[in-house]
């Protein structure tokens, strides 16, 4: 079977780039380990929420100013905004429907009752736009009792910070008091997976129409909607206060719901998702290379025009570092990273880390790089890149979207 | 009784210093009738007594170079097998041969273990390989003694809950800044309560001076002089339990050449250092520390090499000049009780130093023998005898296959002995695990927060194992903090808690942030800080780690 490119790493960068791929035609091959880091996405994409410690209100405005390593830099500063266009236009036919705009940064609620600069949210939950408008004055927090993933005291105290009345309502059902026999199966997924049935929905209903009848806005932990949206409506129909879902700690509901949803939308566009797989190595001839080998196909080598690299940073094992060095683990590309294990981390946890910021070492057009050269056919994506640093810039979604929009685009017409 | 009802009274003794040795000195006293209070500067165990092995010596190591501190070990180990057996796992230990080392170095060994009253078998390399299977295969010679695993926390706060039990006062977070002295005599202590920075004298009629090596500040706050020679010592964890038995070399004691398992992990240590006093607060592993860890570690259990590791931590130990030896070079390595009236004119004062977690019982004896001396009480000492609480002749076993035990019970029954029957349990909110990897039910951390002495999640984490696992706390810590909010009502303490925390794992992960564990550090910074922000509204900046 002929395949046009070959993506390594089924995340959001990897998806992203398979579905533009597939969605013109191509024949995409998405090598997958199962597991993405999306699973810890609470239901919001960032472009650039903070340079410096400053927080950013125009993402497109400050994109500008950005060191030319950045990966941003590196897509041409121009192209942001379309690519943005385009990210969000993907998401919404994969079935993720997320509002926001990449000129003007809106606030996500973290699950500690954070504002945080966001780009898109999932319409169901809360998204603040201005700080000084709240979307409601008085809200009802439901707790569920015995759910300890969501911290409700420091929630309600970020919640009550930013200037909501929040009255915290603890409640449960007879069947999630079931749920909770197994000591370990009080988390999110296990809740939105119960929660599938209009009954148990309805009990669940009953029960804010019954406790929060005060409130101008009812806030439940987002337990609801593994697959799609449709729960959250069926239980909005049912409530008779607006609703909003705010995010757990994770594995997040909101996460494992995209990354199917872009899994499924990929695969519907004919691409070739190998779940449980990764590329262990390849056969590189000059500045090309021919085919990658994966750990389960063992001796079948995988040919393709183009390949893609979107294995992640450290988290996903796209980077990996033993007490000598960091290096990428496929290739051995060369990475942008100090080579003395001292400068790796520093004292304080809250401090910006130098190995947030490692990745392997791009050119302009993203190809990766080995001994100093380019590798004409295999490009970098996502937050195997260096020169960003997801956790301090609000950076890394953005960048798994944008650049992976790039490379399709750049593979689409031939070659940069 | 509440704290400022302390301050008021008068006791018998004060003891300064929440170690092993202090809270085995307060129960003594206390067990013998005496009042008591116990002070410590930061939590309980949080100086050497939490930073070694966890290693129950059977003394096997001293045997060649000093009998005496062999000979007291294996008395004291013993002895722990019976009073203590909630924190001991009886899993024996090996000496290893390997070799690059000199198999004639193994008949002095043995006899001098046996000297010494240590059960010391030689084992062919065959049945040591059968034995234990994680052990070196290349080794030549092997000798079976009655190593064991220890919990030093589990121990502390078992003595101290004794001392409570027979009426004992114990203050953590209470730092002496002085001592109360009238004339020639010590009369009590200055304290700063470090939880609110009020300053408070209380009284006693003597004082012992438990302190370790922070000990000799307060010799010198009695205006008499002590020499002590810190002895720094550096571990590393790993990620699991590689070795079921204590693995160590049959050599002269030298670096890194003792591997304990202990609960779900092990420990691989240590090396050692003199080091000037200045810096005994300064507890950061370097790099060398690490290295030197690593290539003798993998050389007991070459696994070792490919098992994550998890933290590297280092203590000091307080060894003292021999009083006898007029240059202060010589070091005592046992037990040091110092009667300060007899040595330096003051009364009312003693110090309690030297010697080893493991014999943190005698030092207690002796100390407590000491003080009885000076206030004319003749009860005979009975902590050999009578079991730690946990540890009663009918306290359930985590191995009791006849009872049905969830995973959190069993763990709790680990932890706690007989006491663990005090966890609430009866229903299904307490019995929900809220620590995965160590087992902690919400029950156990309310039985903690009411019992234990627990203000922090880093006491917490002392007390039940709370974030001691794989994953360093990087979801059970949020959860903890939560619940520790609402027991407080205290939000925004628990959010800066939950940052002290996360910080105080990051110290010990930094030095060995590579492989996985580099990979914890980013999932968890994802967490805290990309998803929920913590970052932003818990300001760091020149805080003091949280001990």
């Amino acid at each position: 079977m002929r395949t046009d490119t070959i993506i390594m790493g089924g995340g959001l960068s990897g998806l992203a780039c398979g579905i533009a791929l597939a969605k013109r035609g191509q024949r995409v091959t998405i090598v997958a380990s199962g597991q993405s880091t999306l699973l810890f996405n609470g239901g919001s994409m960032e472009l650039l929420g903070n340079i410096d410690g400053q927080v950013i209100t125009s993402p497109l405005d400050a994109i500008s100013t950005l060191p030319h390593d950045h990966p941003y830099s590196k897509i041409g500063t121009s192209r942001i905004s379309s690519l943005a266009s385009e990210a969000q236009g993907l998401l919404a036919d994969a079935g993720i429907s997320m509002e926001g705009t990449a000129t003007t940064n809106h606030w996500r609620i973290t699950p500690m009752g954070v504002a945080k600069p966001a780009w898109l949210t999932l319409s169901e939950n809360i998204r603040i736009d201005e700080l000084d408008k709240l979307p409601a004055k008085r809200v009802a927090l439901m707790c569920i009792r015995g759910f300890f993933d969501q911290p409700n005291g420091m929630l309600a105290h970020g919640l009550r910070q930013l200037g909501f009345d929040v009255q915290m309502v603890e409640f449960t059902t007879d069947d999630i008091t079931a749920l909770r026999r197994s000591p370990s199966e009080m988390r999110a997924a296990s809740i939105a997976k119960h929660l599938m049935s209009n009954n148990a929905l309805q009990r669940v209903a009953d029960q804010i129409n019954k406790l929060a009848a005060d409130a101008d806005m009812v806030l439940l932990p987002s337990v609801l909607g593994l697959t799609d949206e449709s729960h959250f409506k069926a239980l909005q129909d049912m409530v008779h206060k607006p609703l909003r879902l705010i995010a757990t700690l994770s594995p997040a509901v909101a996460g494992s719901r995209m990354q199917s949803a872009l899994r499924h939308y990929f695969q519907m566009l004919g691409g070739n998702y190998l779940m449980g797989d990764t590329v262990v190595g390849g056969n590189l001839e000059g500045d090309k290379l021919l085919t990658v080998t994966t750990a389960k196909l063992g001796d079948m080598p995988l040919r393709a025009n183009n390949f893609v690299l979107a294995t992640g940073s450290f988290v996903s094992r796209g980077l990996m570092a033993n007490y000598e060095r960091v290096y990428e683990p496929i290739f051995d590309l060369d990475v942008d990273a100090d080579g003395d294990r001292e400068q790796w981390t520093r004292f304080g946890i809250m401090d910006p880390q130098a190995y947030s910021r490692y990745g392997v070492a791009t050119d302009s057009g993203l190809h990766c790089l080995k001994h100093g050269k380019p590798i004409g056919n295999l490009y970098a994506i996502g937050s195997v890149l260096s020169g960003h640093d997801a956790i301090k810039m609000g950076d890394g979604t953005g960048v798994s979207l944008l650049t992976a929009l790039a490379v399709a685009q750049d593979i689409l017409s031939g070659n940069k | 009784m509440v704290t400022s009802e302390v301050y008021k009274k008068e006791f018998d003794v004060i003891i300064i210093g929440g170690g092993a040795t202090g809270a085995g000195t307060a129960r003594d006293c206390a067990l013998r009738g005496l009042s008591v209070l116990l002070v410590e500067r930061f939590d309980y165990s949080t100086g050497a007594t939490g930073r070694n092995h966890g290693l129950m010596h059977s003394g096997a190591r001293y045997a060649v170079t000093d009998g005496e501190s062999a000979s007291e070990c294996i008395s004291e180990n013993m002895t722990l097998r019976r009073i203590a057996r909630h924190c001991v796992e009886e899993t024996d230990g090996l000496f290893i041969t390997l070799p690059e080392d000199d198999l004639q170095y193994q008949q002095t060994f043995v006899e001098s273990c046996q000297r010494s009253g240590i059960r010391a078998d030689i084992i062919s390399p065959d049945e040591a390989r059968h034995i234990e299977p994680a052990v070196n295969p290349d080794l030549i010679g092997a000798v079976r003694v009655p190593d064991a695993s220890i919990d030093p926390f589990r121990l502390t706060i078992a003595n101290l809950l004794d001392a409570r039990l027979h009426g004992a006062e114990t203050l953590n977070y209470h730092e002496v800044e002085g001592l109360i002295i009238n004339q020639d005599r010590v009369q009590g202590v200055k304290l700063i309560n470090k939880t609110n920075g009020e300053h408070v004298e209380v009284r006693g009629r003597v004082i012992v001076n438990a302190a370790g090596i922070w000990g000799q500040r307060i010799v010198q706050m009695a205006g008499a002089k002590i020499s002590m020679f810190p002895a720094r010592g550096a571990l590393l964890i790993f990620g699991h339990r590689v070795n079921q038995m204590v693995i160590n070399r049959c050599r002269k004691p030298a670096n890194a050449d003792i591997l304990v398992p202990d609960d779900t992990v092990c420990v691989i240590g240590t090396t050692s250092d003199r080091i000037p006093i200045e810096t005994v607060d300064d507890m950061r592993v370097t790099r060398e520390e690490v290295d030197v860890l690593l290539k003798e570690g993998i050389k007991l259990a070459p696994s070792l090499a490919t098992t994550r590791v998890i933290r590297a931590y280092a203590g000091v130990r307080p060894l003292v000049a021999s009083d006898d030896d007029p240059s202060g070079r010589s070091i005592s390595r046992g037990i040091v009780c110092l009667d300060h009236a007899k040595r330096d004119g003051i009364e009312g004062f003693i110090t309690i130093t030297g010697g080893k977690m493991m014999t943190y019982r005698l030092m207690a004896e002796i100390a407590t023998n000491a003080v009885c001396a000076k206030l004319g009480n003749n009860v005979e000492c009975v902590t050999a005898l009578q079991p730690l609480p946990g540890s009663e002749e009918d306290a359930p076993s985590q191995s009791d296959t006849t009872k049905r035990y969830s995973f959190g019970q069993r763990a709790a029954i680990g932890r706690h002995g007989s006491l663990a029957a005090r966890i609430e349990k009866d229903n299904d909110i307490d019995n929900a695990l809220v620590c995965e990897c160590e087992g902690v039910t919400v029950g156990e951390i309310k039985y903690a927060v009411h019992q234990l002495h627990v203000h922090n999640l880093v006491n917490l984490r002392r007390r039940t194992r709370l974030g001691m696992g794989t994953c360093q706390g990087k979801l059970c810590s949020c959860r903890a903090a939560s619940l520790l909010g609402e027991l407080n009502h205290d939000v925004k303490r628990a959010q800066d808690d939950l940052a002290d925390f996360l910080d105080e794992r990051w110290k010990g992960m930094r030095p060995v942030a590579w492989g996985d564990t580099l990979r914890e550090a980013q999932l968890t910074a994802a967490i805290y800080q990309g998803l929920c922000g913590l970052d932003s509204v818990v300001n760091r900046q020149g805080k003091e780690d949280v001990q």
